[in-house]
């Protein structure tokens, strides 16, 4: 399981935010030694940091500088300061991504999927079951080659990530929207179809169940 | 100064010397004194008196034209005292003093005020801030607890009262809070898209985007306040049967334009020229009864600001379509 860092210092908002994590089975560490922040968080050695900027001891910004100096961990700074200043800040000092509060609870865990996918090696084609997915392509190859739309290797991107886990529609939708693919609800369930069809086709079926209001499920 | 509007000014001083001069006249007839010394007198006195008026004027009107033509020539007239010499008569040092007090103790009242705002300004930005912590946890809160929808759209209005604030703090003050980069509108607009798509679903609203790779020079944080803000306003009078809003982006060589077009309720004419004044609900606005008038006079100073141009033309009933200018570089270059 890949361990994400809060650092945080509203009890909440860290609590919440190790539940979310946690149900969306990463493993939620909280900080909890401001004191000490930068050695604490190179013992807990995390994937990925949520860093945030208003933190008591010392400035995220500038533990973030310090950090930079000694890792490479992936940090998403977090913030409730909505400036570009702060974001050019930032982003400069080494932040992966910058996300304001109060931020879009799906759309910081799509952050976070695609930030760790980035930092691990580059994966050029996921096996399922029989089949070769290759996303930069956008092609399944089984004993031949299906070409996917846009939106339908975005949909089978996700549900491959959750591989096994329910993943509901809002979730499909945010990433389909942050692809810059503004779908409606209409579309989504016609392209869940066709994408069900092209697997049948490859050989599986019943790939994606559907889970009634809750979303759908690939096995 | 004129010098005839001097001697009516003075005009006691005017009759003095004349009754002096009948009277002396009178008195050198009255003793029979020659003609040719009377005439002696007449010539001295007009030159002596003459002089006297004219001196006395040209001393007062070269502080006062200059005053004059100094206080023409200032954008802010209060920096006057700047420019001041101190007169070299007594009437002059006394107005020269006095403006100088009032100048300082006016200067000193409006400090104040400003750092009064200065202080609130302040006070306001944390205040949104600290207000966004909690805000935050009942986002996460409904996340993690599936709650109610209806709980996460009011969150989301929420946030969007308490954004106008934050950002008309922005608009209002002169001094310069934001920071000009190159943008791709696809980018700013997938944000505000995101943030609306609830929002479009719910309401069955179709978005349509195209041609938006297209680099800009603005504040990323404050045009997608300004594209949220058109975009709300468009999800808020929607037509009922099949409603889209469409974004799309066009060039010439000096500028670049971003039109956001809907098909909803519109803007009748007489409301349209007035859209951006501060207050201003309109028709639509008396309708839902929930306009508060500001956010598209936010936009329009925000606008100004960046050096983007805001304009709107609509057809009631028929669409709205806003077009937001963005001048190329060479417009920032010479500016800067």
């Amino acid at each position: 399981m890949q361990k994400i860092l809060i650092v945080e210092d509203d009890l909440t908002i860290s609590t919440e935010l190790k539940e979310m994590l946690d149900t969306a089975s990463f493993e939620g560490i909280i900080l909890k030694d401001f004191d000490n922040s930068l050695n604490e968080i190179l013992e807990i050695n995390p994937d990925l940091i949520l860093l945030d900027i208003n933190i008591p001891k010392i400035n995220g910004q500038i533990l973030l500088k310090e950090l930079r100096k000694q890792t490479n961990i992936p940090v998403i700074m977090v913030t409730s300061r909505k400036s570009e200043v702060d974001e050019v800040l930032s982003m400069s000092y080494g932040a992966d991504d910058y996300v304001t509060k109060p931020y879009n609870p799906t759309l910081l865990l799509l952050k976070i999927n695609a930030i760790l996918k980035r930092a691990n090696k580059p994966i050029n084609f996921i096996n399922y079951h029989n089949l070769k997915v290759i996303p930069a392509k956008g092609i399944i190859k089984g004993k031949e080659e299906i070409i996917l739309t846009k939106n339908e290797m975005i949909i089978l991107g996700t549900l491959l990530n959750n591989l096994g886990n329910i993943v509901s529609r809002d979730t499909l939708m945010t990433e389909l929207w942050n692809n810059k693919e503004y779908i409606n609800d209409n579309a989504l369930s016609v392209n869940i179809n066709r994408l069900r069809h092209k697997l049948k086709e490859a050989g599986i079926e019943n790939a994606i169940e559907t889970r009634k209001g809750q979303g759908y499920i690939l096995k | 100064m004129k010098f005839t509007k001097y001697l009516k000014d003075i005009w006691v001083v005017v009759l003095i010397f004349i009754i002096f001069f009948i009277t002396m006249l009178s008195f050198f007839i009255a003793f029979k004194i020659t003609k040719e010394l009377i005439f002696a007198f007449v010539i001295t006195y007009i030159i002596f008196s003459t002089t006297i008026l004219l001196y006395s004027y040209y001393r007062k009107k070269y502080f006062y034209q200059t005053f004059l033509n100094n206080l023409n020539k200032l954008d802010q007239k209060y920096l006057i005292t700047e420019l001041m010499k101190k007169p070299n008569f007594y009437e002059g040092k006394i107005i020269y003093d006095a403006i100088y007090e009032i100048d300082k103790s006016m200067t000193e009242n409006v400090n104040n005020y400003k750092r009064h705002t200065e202080d609130f300004k302040e006070y306001i930005e944390l205040w949104i801030h600290e207000v966004k912590l909690p805000l935050a946890s009942l986002n996460l809160i409904t996340h993690n607890n599936k709650t109610n929808q209806k709980i996460k759209k009011c969150l989301e209005e929420l946030d969007n009262y308490i954004e106008q604030i934050l950002y008309y703090v922005r608009s209002e003050n002169p001094e310069k809070d934001y920071l000009i980069k190159k943008h791709y509108l696809e980018d700013i607009v997938k944000n505000v898209a995101l943030k609306n798509k609830d929002n479009f679903l719910y309401t069955k609203t179709d978005f349509i985007v195209s041609d938006l790779d297209k680099e800009v020079l603005t504040d990323s944080k404050w045009l997608e306040y300004i594209i949220n803000q058109i975009i709300s306003n468009s999800l808020k009078y929607l037509k009922e049967e099949n409603p889209y809003i469409k974004i799309t982006a066009y060039e010439n060589d000096k500028e670049i334009n971003l039109i956001i077009l809907d098909n909803g309720k519109g803007i009748s004419q007489s409301d349209l020229p007035r859209v951006f004044d501060k207050s201003f609900t309109g028709e639509n606005g008396h309708e839902k009864g929930k306009a508060t008038g500001m956010g598209l006079y936010i936009c329009y100073n925000l606008c100004e600001k960046l050096g983007h141009k805001l304009k709107i033309e609509s057809v009631k009933d028929k669409f709205t379509k806003v077009t937001i200018t963005f001048m190329k570089n060479d417009y920032y270059l010479t500016k800067m």
